[in-house]
């Protein structure tokens, strides 16, 4: 052991860049390892990816690529996902208080909004790059839900007048059915009478015309019964979507108060999920200055 | 050869001896069951009373020789075993039994005013259990075994009555004192001879698991309730295995299921609410429960009610 040093070899010129690129790559670690240990998670998130935290946090540019090392934890993202999401999840159960998040594999979260029956799949939680990757159909319906709020109208109201119109007319011919029936027989017993009637050649057109009337309306009042014998059928069918729309509807105006009682208006929201990991990485400076402040 | 058991075979003065002494049998049956009777009628011991109802109930008064033109029938027995132990525990005026002509009681109940007429019917189950009905509606309310030491409650029969026809009728304080009457019945029998007694939806115990007639729920039948509480402003909350709705005074009611069946439960501090109260606080909650029926009802005791 004591005769190690002795041992080590100069190396040759064209081996030092080597070794600095392995000094580097050890010092990277250690810093990583240290701010684990220290439980500082600036520190960790600057070292994941050191570009954007020059950028958005130090605000410089220069930055070269041989400093940005990150790529030598590209296999324990999952674990590091882990691992920071903790603090970041307390972060946000205060600055989105309506969030709930399922880890659904290691570093794997899911979002919900909410915590009423049957809340929505949301997203997911980007914890790495501290971001919310949500829905596009869901946040689709969200932001269409807000803009209908200004017109006092929620994202499914006319489509259930409209569903809820369709029932009541087929509740109306329901309702006919009797008058359906005698305006049948009516129908018949005329076109008993027109075909006993004898036919004077000029008249022939007029009964033709007059048979051909009988026989139209008697369709008209099958088809009519028809639709009448599939009514409550689809009466049904349709209360069953016009609950899944109302309860889409209240999930959404769920949602919208939600937001609203936080951050206002959708704008305000908007502009919070944009600057997300600017705040964050803000907040985490500032809890590191009380810490070492005390 | 003289068998004295044969009357065709005896002397005159045999067949007296033997006339008289059936009679005296016959009256002293009689004799039995006026014992009896006094006991049903005025023994504050409730074991007393019980074997004394339990003995009239299936006591034959009536021997070849001495017959008794007025007599009541098991049911009354029944109903006047009811009112006496009420009154055992302090429940004096609750309920009033009617003497009719005919030699038959029925009973009313001070709370619900002058509707209802209530009685016994024999269950005819070969265990000697009743079931105890209103008379007007039909509506079997709970059943009553002596020997088997049960009572169930029926919760279609309470939900028919109390939820629906009376509801509208009497007042809720009326109603909840009219059903806390057949509580006190049941916790009676419970305290004094060890009964099993299953309130059903009247019970009021944070643990009570109402289970429904669907156990496989479906979500529409909760989005119903999730749509038509936020109409209310109340919210239907998610739950790790269910859903929960909070109602004022710390009150939740939980959709949930158990062994694998779903059904409610109904949580307070003071374990004073039951399902059945819910129904009538809540107008929502209770047109929910109505129009879903068919999936929500809460089992009753299938082995009673068929």
């Amino acid at each position: 052991m004591q005769n190690s040093e002795e041992n080590q070899q100069e190396l040759k010129p064209s081996e030092t860049q080597l070794d600095l690129s392995i000094t580097q790559k050890i010092t990277y670690l250690q810093t990583l390892q240290k701010a684990l240990h220290d439980g500082d998670d600036r520190q960790i998130y600057e070292l994941i990816d050191k570009v954007r935290y020059s950028r958005e946090i130090k605000k410089s540019r220069s930055i070269t690529k041989a400093e940005d090392l990150s790529n030598l934890v590209d296999d324990v993202h999952a674990q590091l996902s882990h691992y920071l999401s903790q603090n970041l999840i307390e972060y946000l159960g205060k600055t989105y208080p309506f969030f709930y998040y399922d880890e659904i594999a290691e570093g794997q979260f899911d979002i919900y909004f909410g915590n009423w029956w049957d809340r929505r799949l949301f997203g997911q939680l980007d914890v790495l790059n501290v971001a919310f990757k949500f829905d596009d159909d869901e946040y689709g319906k969200l932001k269409k839900a807000f803009e209908l709020d200004a017109m006092h109208q929620r994202y499914n109201t006319e489509n259930i007048a409209a569903i809820t119109a369709k029932s009541a007319e087929l509740q109306e011919l329901i309702n006919h059915q009797d008058e359906r029936d005698q305006e049948k027989e009516g129908l018949r017993a005329q076109q008993k009478e027109v075909s006993q009637k004898s036919t004077m050649p000029w008249d022939s057109g007029k009964v033709k015309e007059e048979r051909q009337g009988i026989i139209d309306k008697l369709t008209q009042l099958a088809d009519e019964d028809e639709s009448a014998m599939n009514a409550s059928k689809t009466i049904k069918e349709n209360d069953d979507r016009i609950l899944e729309l109302s309860k889409e509807d209240t999930i959404l105006n769920y949602e919208k108060q939600s937001i609203q009682k936080t951050f206002d208006d959708f704008t305000h929201f908007e502009s919070h999920n944009s600057s997300l990991y600017t705040d964050y990485l803000t907040n985490l400076i500032g809890k590191g200055q009380v810490i070492s402040d005390d | 050869m003289i068998n004295e058991n044969d009357p065709s075979t005896l002397s005159t003065s045999g067949r007296l001896l033997s006339y008289n002494s059936a009679v005296k049998e016959g009256l002293q049956t009689g004799l039995k069951f006026t014992e009896l009777m006094d006991k049903l009628i005025s023994t504050k011991d409730a074991d007393v009373l019980v074997s004394s109802a339990q003995e009239l109930s299936t006591f034959v008064l009536d021997t070849d020789y001495v017959t008794f033109p007025h007599q009541y029938n098991t049911p009354d027995y029944y109903l006047i075993f009811m009112s006496r132990l009420l009154e055992l525990h302090g429940k004096d005026n609750v309920i009033t039994l009617q003497s009719h002509e005919d030699q038959h009681l029925t009973q009313q109940i001070a709370s619900l005013e002058d509707k209802g007429v209530f009685s016994f019917t024999i269950a005819n189950d070969g265990t000697g259990g009743v079931y105890y009905q209103e008379q007007v509606t039909g509506e079997t309310i709970f059943y009553l075994n002596l020997q088997r030491k049960m009572l169930r409650i029926n919760s279609a029969a309470i939900t028919k009555l109390f939820v629906i026809t009376y509801h509208e009728q009497v007042a809720t304080d009326q109603i909840l004192e009219t059903t806390q009457l057949f509580m006190d019945f049941g916790s009676s029998l419970k305290e004094d001879y060890g009964f099993s007694v299953d309130f059903n939806i009247l019970d009021t115990s944070n643990n009570e698991f109402y289970a429904f007639t669907n156990s496989n729920l479906s979500d529409e039948v909760v989005d119903k309730l999730f749509v038509a509480a936020a109409k209310e402003d109340y919210m239907l909350m998610h739950s790790s295995d269910g859903a929960v709705l909070e109602l004022p005074n710390q009150v939740t009611l939980h959709i949930t299921s158990k062994n694998a069946k779903w059904g409610m439960t109904v949580h307070d501090d003071e374990e004073a609410t039951s399902w059945f109260k819910l129904l009538l606080d809540y107008p929502f909650v209770r047109e929910w429960y109505l129009e879903n029926l068919g999936d929500l009802e809460v089992k009753s005791d299938p082995l009673v009610f068929g």
